[in-house]
């Protein structure tokens, strides 16, 4: 402090440190016995006064420029002397010393005396030093601010570490000008009288300098003098260790993401298989429903055969019995589309070219469509087979054009495209990654909205009024692409037109055209009479079956159910063939076929049934017959069976 | 301390600081005297740098626009006095220097002339100090009140070539209880400051003598 001090009060407090009093006007130097004891010098002799030149004597000749500078301002009129520098003792010692002194001026300002107190200061140097070097080694900077005033005495790294000139003395306002957020200054300014809670806080910054962003934590205490108080602390570089734990939240974050990203797909696959689940549960009921009805249809189409054959050739009544049979077949065409959604129909599968399909059924499509819709057919060239059934692609195709018709009910053009995939995994999720033909129909019509498309490949769906469509369209498309081992797929867009398309396998070069085994045509029905046993749960269908066998000339025994056909053929060891239905409780027709193969193995077999799906293991020697079947059909497996029975493989 | 400052060498600075140190004491005194508080007047501190380096130590520390009075000088070497205060501070300074008798409506008016009065002792005591020290005389301007952000007041006293350099001294006026604090800046081209330069080593062999 400036003011003027009670000079000897001071050095009494001091102790051992030495202190000088230098008359100005005089030019004469009074030192006391430890400066003297330090400058080496006779106390006796100190005491008397010496030239002023004796206090420069001692010091370390390259602090003695700096001082005598130092003093001569002093000599001038400058009030404050604060010097550190080193002296070397009368024994060779090296000690830094802290001059401290002030200038006593006369009431005109003149310099009167020059009063200080000189203080070894190793010690603290050294401390000092090892405070220093950690502070710049540790990048720690310290502060202490004394509440109340608007400056704060700072170290060299704390100016470092916010980007600011180095200074020993900096503004409250400097300091708190660096952070970024204002929550909560650096240091309290001197309104801010209420003493902080804590100084242990973490501070945004941008540094003066350079404008970067940094963390800056703020650790120290609070120390009480009366009413106010000191903070002393110090500041250090935070960033790394935030930008870890920012990266770290960032991580955890997207962790987060991932893992919603994640549920959203499997909800997705969910909501997917729920989807294939609904439309496995509508395909086991529609077939279940197809097999009860082509049952009934059986039954009406045989009686109606009897029928026509016992009553006597009457106009009248064949044209009655007629329409009944056309009933019944198209009802027996019915139940085939439901049977094929249910993947249950029986296909042919064999090498089409899909070009020459869909040209030659040109015309059938155009005279469909009307003249105010015009066909375009794109293909590309040299396509590949594929295998497939052609009387129900033809059926696909046909049902397709027609749905494109109705979209466009003002006219317009459909294109009937065919192309080469060349990996149907990207097409659909169900293929494999191999080749497969697209084969599309396209409409510039009405589009589906969402709702509607989802709906759309559901049996029984349908847009059209009622009495105008079926709705097992496009649900047997799906069920025939399915079944080829392709796949279907419907991009509508409303308002600008739709675009089913059908994924079918290519046949690879060494597949053979296979088709279902036919019964050859040119079989003549020259057949003695048979003892048969027929096996059908149906008792409808049992006695239908009875009565067209026995119309045949054939022996019958009838049988409800596996268990009763075992004992009835355990009694007659006569008999000639076995027709049984497939679909019976307890016992199906192939079990039933396998008991009897064990004791009965040249027993021909003839296995009934509306699924074309035979279970695994079915004996080859069995003949499959298909329901709804008629008495030709019958009759030619008869005789297939008692063929392939006469020969044995 | 920047690549600027070494056009003057450590004794040198030791020198001017002391010099300035005495100007800044006797300006202190005369404070005190009007204000009648503890005022306590930090070692300058010294350098020599660009007018922008210069604006720039300014802004660093003040974020309100700045109140100077400024005085030009001629002698040997000439140029250009700044005593600066951040805004907020003047009417602080004013209001102490007037002894806290004056409403503060009155301040605002008198706040002007107030504060070229307190600017006219600390720039004289400083600027006279230096030509006493050495050796030479100085004639100065009347004092002249400017107000704007730092670069501006280093801008609008650029009036002499890109390359002059400012003789940056910060002193912090701490006056217990109250915002106070300064900046004494001396503006000089390189021409004076050569001079400048000069006549210190002139000073040292002086007072040095032997031990330089």
């Amino acid at each position: 402090m400036v003011t003027p001090r009670n000079f000897g009060s001071v050095s009494a407090a001091a102790g051992a440190s030495g202190t000088w009093d230098w008359d100005i006007r005089r030019e004469i130097l009074h030192i006391d016995e430890h400066f003297a004891d330090l400058y080496g010098l006779q106390p006796e002799a100190a005491r008397a006064g010496l030239p002023t030149s004796i206090f420069f004597q001692a010091i370390h000749p390259d602090d003695r420029p700096r001082i005598r500078i130092a003093v001569a301002g002093l000599l001038a009129g400058a009030e404050l002397f604060a010097k550190d520098f080193r002296i070397v003792t009368a024994a060779g010692a090296v000690l830094w010393m802290h001059g401290r002194g002030h200038c006593h001026l006369s009431d005109n300002d003149e310099p009167l005396r020059f009063t200080g107190l000189l203080v070894d200061i190793t010690e603290r140097k050294r401390a000092e030093e090892k405070l220093r070097i950690a502070q710049s080694a540790g990048g720690i900077g310290s502060f202490e601010y004394i509440d109340g005033f608007a400056t704060v005495t700072v170290s060299g790294e704390f100016c470092r570490l916010l980007g600011l000139h180095p200074a020993p003395v900096l503004p409250v306002q400097t300091i708190n000008g660096v952070l970024l957020d204002d929550t909560a200054p650096l240091v309290p300014g001197p309104g801010d009288t209420r003493i902080p809670e804590s100084v242990d806080a973490e501070f945004r910054i941008a540094r003066s300098d350079d404008g970067e962003e940094r963390w800056i934590a703020r650790r120290g205490e609070i120390i009480h003098e009366g009413a106010g108080f000191r903070l002393v602390g110090v500041i250090y570089d935070v960033t790394a260790a935030k930008r870890q734990e920012a990266e770290l939240r960032e991580w955890s974050d997207r962790l987060e993401s991932r893992v919603a990203e994640e549920v959203a797909i499997r909800q997705q696959a969910e909501e997917a298989l729920r989807q294939a689940q609904k439309m496995e549960a509508v395909g086991q009921l529609t077939g279940g429903i197809a097999h009860d009805f082509n049952n009934l249809l059986m039954a009406v189409m045989s009686s109606l055969t009897l029928l026509r054959k016992r009553l006597p050739a009457d106009p009248a009544t064949d044209r009655l019995l007629d329409s009944a049979m056309q009933g019944a077949e198209r009802g027996a065409a019915l139940t085939q589309r439901m049977l094929a959604f249910a993947r249950r129909q029986d296909l042919t599968s064999e090498r089409v070219d899909i070009s020459a399909l869909v040209t030659g059924m040109r015309e059938l499509v155009e005279r469909t469509l009307g003249p105010a819709w015009t066909l375009n057919l794109l293909f590309d060239e040299n396509l590949p087979f594929v295998l497939a059934d052609s009387n129900q692609l033809e059926m696909a195709v046909l049902n397709l054009a027609v749905n494109a018709r109705d979209a466009m009910p003002q006219g317009g053009t459909i294109i009937v495209s065919a192309r080469l995939c060349h990996d149907g995994s990207a097409r659909h999720v169900r293929l494999r990654p191999e080749p497969y033909i697209a084969l599309s129909v396209i409409d510039h019509g009405e589009g589906m909205d969402e709702i509607t498309l989802a709906r759309a490949t559901e049996p029984f769906f349908t847009t059209k009024g009622v009495g105008k469509g079926t709705g097992l369209g496009l649900s047997m498309i799906h069920g025939l692409a399915e079944q080829l081992g392709g796949g279907f797929t419907l991009h509508s867009v409303l308002g600008e037109g739709t675009e089913a398309t059908l994924l079918l396998p290519v046949a690879s070069a060494g597949s053979l055209p296979v088709k279902a085994q036919q019964t050859p045509a040119d079989i003549v029905a020259d057949l003695p009479s048979l003892k048969i046993l027929a096996v059908d749960d149906d008792g409808l269908i049992l006695m239908n079956t009875v009565a067209l066998l026995e119309d045949l000339g054939h022996e019958v025994l009838e049988a409800g159910s596996g268990q009763e056909a075992l004992e009835l053929i355990g009694e007659n060891p006569d008999l000639n063939l076995l027709i049984t239905d497939q679909a019976m409780p307890k016992m199906t027709g192939t079990q039933l076929a396998d008991l009897v193969t064990l004791e009965h193995a040249n027993l021909p077999i003839i296995l009934a049934s509306g699924y074309s799906e035979l279970p695994e293991g079915c004996q080859p020697r069995i003949v499959r017959l298909g329901k709804p079947f008629t008495q030709e059909m019958l009759e030619q497996a008869i005789i297939q069976a008692m063929r392939s029975a006469a020969q044995p493989a | 301390m920047s690549g600027e400052s070494i056009t003057l060498g450590e004794l040198e600075r030791d020198a001017l600081t002391e010099i300035v140190n005495i100007g800044v004491s006797r300006a202190a005194s005369s404070l005190r005297k009007m204000i009648g508080d503890q005022v306590l007047l930090s070692v300058p501190s010294i350098e020599v740098v660009s007018q922008r380096r210069a604006a720039r130590l300014i802004s660093e520390r003040e974020i309100t626009d700045l109140v100077a009075v400024r005085q030009d000088f001629s002698g040997p070497f000439s140029g250009r006095a700044l005593l600066i205060f951040p805004e907020t501070n003047s009417l602080e300074l004013v209001h102490a220097v007037t002894g806290g008798d004056v409403a503060i409506e009155d301040l605002v008016e008198m706040e002007s002339e107030a504060l070229c009065e307190t600017g006219n002792i600390i720039l004289n005591a400083c600027l006279a100090t230096m030509a006493n020290m050495l050796k030479r005389s100085l004639t100065m301007t009347l004092p002249e009140v400017l107000r704007g952000s730092s670069a501006s007041l280093f801008d609008v006293t650029a009036e002499t070539s890109e390359k002059s350099l400012v003789l940056f001294l910060y002193i912090d006026f701490a006056v217990r209880s109250r915002d106070i604090r300064g900046y004494i800046a001396m503006i000089m081209d390189l021409p004076s400051l050569e001079i400048l330069k000069d006549l210190l080593d002139e000073f040292i062999a002086r007072v040095v003598g032997d031990d330089a």
